[in-house]
């Protein structure tokens, strides 16, 4: 929140500012809140699936209706937020321009974020975070289905808002002195992101309403029994979301950038390799979607051409990797906490891209699809690559947010609990998907390998969470009462690495 | 920008690029054999409803949740849904494909010992989706 | 950003504050959700009700007339759109035959599709449309429909009188020819609910399933052992009490109906429970009704698919 000290404003003001520091601060609280929220889902479903049978949840439909909102709460009431969040509070300050392109719009996506998230939470539907018809339009019971739709149709209308800002800022409003390739990679991450979200997400929106009037009966796009065909749906669904799931990690591979040339008191072995590989990413995410959709009974041909569009995605998210690396290579590494959430989050990207190539190649697929290998696969993305990235960025903008260090012990038990437990939960978990594990499933039959795995994976998942309270912890406390920062290098990394909002001195 | 050659790089991207071309060569060609469906497969017929399976084999006889078939024979499945997503899957056999209402997706594959296995459905398909299972009984031909 | 640097840093306080804002929301969220946890979700899609017509099948299909049979077949031009009709193209002999017949005449229908092509079967009363199947009457469905050279059956019993329409269900075949006519007069025989006896009767029927919850399920007894699905006979009008528990590890519920295929429709108030509230796994619940008209009913677990699954049995009313 923007704030000289001497004059402290009232709570309103702050929540209808429209200044980039108090919406990225509001967008970081709520998703922080929302991560809590959504994770305590995430906890409950490990918890009854740690034995066969019934333990917490009485009945299916409950347990239905808990995964789809924990994916759809971590997916676009957490990972988007918090993308927004950084994005808002540091784009401005490296374009060097004194707010956000729209400032007013700016709030607007943002206030429409609660009520989005409301009427998701507040209907708790069961169709799962793909809604896929012919089960969402003639089988998932109401008003919880039409609450998710309209929440997020909501939603998705604020992700355009603030992609059209972070657009406009970047590219119309930096600096005059600045090049576009002087702009931060961080930036360049948040121009990337932003552009796919503009070219994605209005087919969803498009999906969703017509989700909604199929539901309705007026129409029958997806309904066969009105001569529709659901798999358009997935064809829309999955073109808007297959680029989506690089909207969530390019701005988490740009919070890395940012911690990791620092921390390795080392420049960025190549940033055009970096600006080159987030923008061969952005149009190469759109050639791949129905690798989701195998199984559907596509052609031969069609499967082949999703698959070498996915298998072109790899080399782009390798040379990010190859950068994080030979950045650190022969640098004077200090590894304090958001240094070892970096390096954890480039080890289980490299993984969970491992994996993905496993999952793109169409025989192999048919082993792993809708097994828990896919849940493992990509919570190693979205757990082990882009939560690491945010929560490491937290950690690493806390002293300039609060002017206060966090404590730097708990930081790292907090990394290294969330480290073993990721590892436990989602390695485990490609196992358990070999093994034929389906997913979305409430209750499985005692096989004992089964068993065994879903034993290791709930372990896993109560470290994830007692980490994530001391990470709370941590955050109220050191933002009360922690040390005071040197606010120029609260790291102690010496002299010529600076924090973004110095970033008039572009040295690297 | 840093001065330093950049050919650690190049050759990083081209061993990245020569390992994608071997997984999708390799894939394009194990899924041609895979899905090349013989001649003399005998149908069966998969329907997938709310929340169990039936099926019809070639001579008109019906099962319900568990499906005969014998060794040495290849089974063509044509399968169907009648109300909403689901997936047939045979895990130990490596079959799977989505019953979609509205179209009839095929797969096949020869059991070659005997042994029971399970069926289950792989799409979720609502309150019963996880015990939406069945049994694949293989035996030794008769005669 | 000036020469003086302006830092961007919040306080605990006012962090606090807003947490505590946030945490009302959740709060009063939370009790809006939690006090009306039934209703998020009780009504199914307005599509669903569209899809089945506005056909009250709630009247109970009663067998006490003629049983009559007609053969159908599903004929059509060889360029397949041209003329597509039952029996016999237009103007031919034998075209779209009409069916005459009295409430309470079961009619059973033979359905062959002799030339291949995308055809289904059902009856409807709807003057228009391929809506408001009634159960028990369907052959295949527009979403798996016949394959060639196969046939099937299925019967209807008109429980009013009036028009009511043989088709193909699959979307445009109706409009393009295949449908036909019943016409259905009043009923020749009583075939009325008797006034209430004052006769009462109880039953036991538990839900019953196999070990791995999916292979066998049914009433008091799995397939083959004692008591397996016992039948049920009561007089028309007298007061039956039917508890129900479950005793396997899934979700069940009850209901008498005229056809078990037509779970969705429980007559005379029978119902325990229902497929969108079920008796979860130990719970077990009670019904008291007045049997209605004589004829040959089911009493079904209402959860789709149970019933096909072995979750069925007589309930004869004379």
């Amino acid at each position: 929140m923007v704030l000289e000290l001497q004059k402290p404003r009232p709570v309103w003001q702050i929540m209808f500012s429209t200044h980039h520091t108090d919406v990225g601060l509001l967008y970081l609280i709520m998703s922080i809140a929302f991560l809590f929220m959504g994770g305590a889902l995430a906890l409950l479903i490990r918890a009854e699936l740690f034995l066969p049978g019934s333990q917490l949840i009485a009945d299916a439909m409950t347990f239905n209706r808990i995964f789809t909102v924990h994916g759809t709460t971590l997916i676009f009431l957490f990972l988007l937020p918090s993308a927004s969040a950084v994005g808002n509070y540091f784009v401005p300050i490296m374009v060097r321009y004194k707010d956000m392109a729209y400032p007013k719009l700016n709030a607007i996506a943002f206030w429409m974020i609660p009520p989005g998230g409301a009427l998701i939470w507040l209907g708790f539907a069961d169709f799962t975070w793909y809604a896929t018809p012919p089960y969402s339009i003639i089988s998932a019971p109401g008003p919880a289905a039409d609450m998710w739709i309209f929440g997020l149709k909501i939603l998705g209308i604020s992700s355009v808002l603030g992609a059209i800002n972070f657009v406009v800022t970047i590219l119309k409003c930096k600096h005059p002195d600045m090049s576009i390739g002087q702009v931060p990679l961080l930036a360049w991450a948040f121009l990337s992101s932003s552009l796919i979200v503009l070219v994605a997400i209005p087919t969803f929106a498009a999906a969703l309403l017509m989700l909604l009037t199929d539901r309705l009966g007026v129409t029958g796009f997806f309904n066969p029994a009105m001569g529709g065909d659901p798999i358009a749906y997935a064809h829309l669904f999955w073109f808007t979301f297959h680029p989506e799931v690089y909207v969530l990690v390019i701005p988490a591979i740009g919070m890395m950038y940012e911690i990791i040339p620092r921390f390795s008191r080392k420049p960025i072995y190549s940033k055009s390799s970096g600006i080159f590989a987030f923008v061969l990413l952005s149009i190469v995410s759109f050639s791949s979607w129905a690798h989701h959709m195998y199984a559907t009974g596509m052609s031969f041909t069609e499967k082949t051409v999703f698959m070498l569009g996915t298998l072109a995605a790899v080399p782009a998210s390798g040379m990010h990797v190859f950068n994080f690396v030979a950045t650190m290579w022969n640098g004077r590494i200090k590894f304090l906490t958001p240094m070892m959430w970096a390096i954890g989050g480039i080890a289980l990207f490299f993984s969970a891209g491992a994996g993905g190539v496993a999952n793109a190649a169409m025989p192999l697929d048919f082993t792993t699809h809708d097994t828990y290998w896919v849940v493992g696969h990509f919570h190693l993305f979205v757990m082990g690559t882009i939560a690491f990235g945010t929560i490491g960025f937290i950690y690493y903008m806390f002293p300039y947010v609060t002017g206060r260090m966090y404590n730097e012990t708990m930081g790292k038990v907090h990394f290294i609990l969330s480290f073993v437990g990721t590892i436990l939960v989602f390695f485990t978990q490609h196992v358990l998907g070999l093994y034929g594990m389906p997913r979305r499933i409430f209750d499985y039959p005692a096989i004992p390998e089964w068993i065994a795995m879903n034993q290791i994976a709930t372990v896993g998942a109560m470290i994830i969470g007692v980490s994530m309270i001391i990470f709370l912890i941590n955050l109220i406390h050191s933002s009360a009462k922690g040390k005071p920062a040197d606010i120029h290098d609260p790291f102690g990394l010496g002299g010529k690495y600076y924090y973004p909002f110095e970033s008039k001195n572009p040295h690297h | 920008m840093g001065h330093h050659s950049n050919w650690p790089e190049w050759i990083y991207v081209g061993v990245i690029i020569a390992l994608m071309v071997w997984v999708g060569a390799e894939a394009w060609n194990v899924e041609r054999l895979v899905e090349h469906v013989p001649s003399d497969a005998e149908v069966i017929i998969v329907t997938g409803q709310q929340w169990f399976w039936t099926f019809e084999h070639e001579d008109g006889t019906k099962e319900v949740g568990t499906l005969h078939v014998e060794t040495g024979k290849a089974y063509k499945f044509e399968i169907v849904s009648t109300d909403v997503n689901h997936s047939f899957n045979i895990h130990d056999y490596v079959v799977l494909m989505d019953a979609v209402p509205g179209r009839v997706n095929t797969v096949w594959f020869a059991p070659d010992k005997a042994g029971e296995h399970d069926i289950q459905c792989r799409e979720y398909c609502g309150l019963i989706h996880y015990n939406m299972r069945g049994k694949l009984v293989v035996e030794d031909p008769t005669t | 950003m000036s020469e003086t640097e302006t830092v961007y840093r919040t306080s605990s306080a006012r962090t606090g504050k807003m947490m505590i804002i946030m945490l009302g929301i959740c709060i009063v969220g939370g009790a809006i959700f939690f006090g009306m946890w039934d209703y998020w979700i009780s009504q199914p899609p307005p599509v669903v009700a569209q899809m089945s017509g506005a056909v009250d099948h709630g009247a109970p299909a009663v067998a006490t007339g003629e049983t009559i049979t007609q053969d159908l077949k599903f004929v059509q031009t060889p360029d397949g759109f041209t003329d597509l009709a039952f029996n016999a193209l237009t103007g031919e002999e034998g075209h779209n035959p009409t069916i005459n017949a009295n409430v309470g005449d079961k009619i059973i229908f033979n359905v062959l599709n002799q030339d291949g092509g995308f055809h289904a079967f059902g009856v409807t009363a709807e003057a228009e449309g391929f809506a408001g199947i009634i159960p028990g009457s369907e052959v295949a469905s527009a979403a798996a429909p016949l394959q060639k050279g196969d046939s099937d059956s299925s019967e209807f019993v008109p429980t009013e009188p009036g028009t009511y329409y043989y088709i193909c269900t699959v979307p445009g075949h109706r409009e393009l020819g295949m449908v036909g006519e019943i016409i259905v007069g009043e009923s020749e025989g009583p075939a009325e609910a008797a006034a209430p006896t004052g006769v009462s009767h109880d039953f036991t029927l538990n839900f019953v399933e196999s070990e791995d919850g999916f292979s066998d399920l049914a009433f008091n007894a799995l397939t083959g052992e004692e008591g397996h699905n016992p039948d049920i006979v009561v007089n028309s009008g007298d007061e039956v009490t039917i508890t129900a528990a479950n005793a396997g590890k899934g979700f069940h519920a009850f209901g008498v109906v005229a056809s078990p295929d037509d779970f969705n429709n429980a007559l005379w108030g029978s119902e325990i429970a229902s497929a969108t509230a079920p008796l979860k796994a130990g719970e077990s619940g009670s019904t008291t009704f007045t049997a209605g008209a004589p004829g040959t009913y089911y009493y079904i677990c209402t959860v789709p698919g149970h019933a096909a699954l072995g979750m069925q049995g007589s309930f004869i009313v004379e």
